[in-house]
């Protein structure tokens, strides 16, 4: 009984800090190609492409993680522990 | 006793699976990291300055703090989720890696921080999932080579033989930083400041054999009013 209250604890401080987790990256990789289309894109500037690059591998390195992270917390919260 | 067993059973599957989570908790928690590099696209104003300085130590100071209470005791290390086993007794691989990003941050240029950065945030998990299907004699090519495309990106504006130098410097000492395991000294730290202090030398003397600096990877942004 004990034990199953810190299981408990320790998944609810999990959820807890999931969507800081996933949703901040992804903020600061949009905001990165955000900058990259309106200051390098549309006035035709090469020297922000290095932002466009840093934005896609910032999306695409989390992407990789949050999808088995979000499942795994599904199928946690399924078995209801 | 038969409903011993399956107790036993069951609890046990409970346990691999609370594992396997904090498997991926970990995972996910390296990757959040990149978000500080939100910190170079802060434009130049003088409270925006104010909170550059601040705010990142004292998120060190309240890791610092909470770590020195749950080593103490007082904080239980069970709020302390995806802890491993070998850190119950000592300092936890967050604060290594929070002393290392901030030390980043303050004191390198850009072109040295970020693709160190990327290193211990991405590269590093990735290496461990190879680790963790494909066998240790993977983990150094595949470690090697992910690193050496961060710093590629990172100095792809510099000279083509200045940016070669630097992927392969950087890519080995990240690579080193990573896999060589030190009790006191976490690999999260190792992975961002090994290289960091290896391409500092570079960036030191490389004016004196004719080249320049690249440009930033990052600008800052500009305040709309």
């Amino acid at each position: 009984m004990k034990k199953e209250k810190v299981y408990t604890k320790i998944i609810r401080t999990e959820i807890l800090f999931t969507p800081l987790l996933v949703v901040l990256p992804f903020i600061v990789g949009v905001l990165l190609i955000n900058d990259w289309y309106t200051r390098g894109f549309s006035v035709n500037n090469p020297a922000f492409n290095s932002e466009l690059i840093l934005g896609i591998i910032i999306l695409v390195g989390n992407i990789i993680f949050d999808i088995p992270f979000i499942k795994s917390l599904k199928a946690l919260s399924k078995k209801k522990i | 006793m038969v409903k011993v067993a399956e107790k036993i059973k069951n609890t046990k599957k409970k346990i691999n699976s609370l594992d396997f989570d904090a498997h991926w908790y970990r995972r996910v928690f390296h990757a959040f990291g990149v978000s500080f590099l939100f910190y170079y696209m802060l434009p130049n104003e003088d409270w925006i300055n104010l909170l550059k300085i601040w705010v990142p130590p004292i998120i060190v100071v309240i890791a610092v703090v909470l770590e020195i209470l749950r080593l103490k005791g007082k904080i239980s290390s069970n709020h302390f989720f995806g802890l491993r086993l070998y850190e119950k007794n000592r300092i936890g691989s967050y604060v290594f890696f929070a002393v290392a990003i901030l030390i980043l941050l303050r004191f390198f240029p850009q072109e040295i921080a970020i693709p160190c950065i990327l290193c211990a945030c991405l590269a590093d998990p990735i290496m461990g999932e190879v680790r963790h299907r494909f066998g240790m004699k993977y983990v150094y090519v595949f470690g090697f080579l992910m690193c050496m495309f961060f710093f590629m990106v990172a100095w792809y504006k510099a000279d083509v033989r200045l940016m070669l130098l630097v992927s392969i410097v950087g890519a080995f000492g990240a690579v080193i930083g990573e896999t060589k395991k030190f009790w006191w000294l976490d690999d999260d730290f190792m992975i961002q400041i090994l290289p960091a202090a290896l391409l500092l030398i570079i960036w030191i003397i490389v004016p004196y054999f004719g080249f320049s600096h690249p440009e930033p990877i990052i600008y800052q942004s500009i305040m709309p009013w």
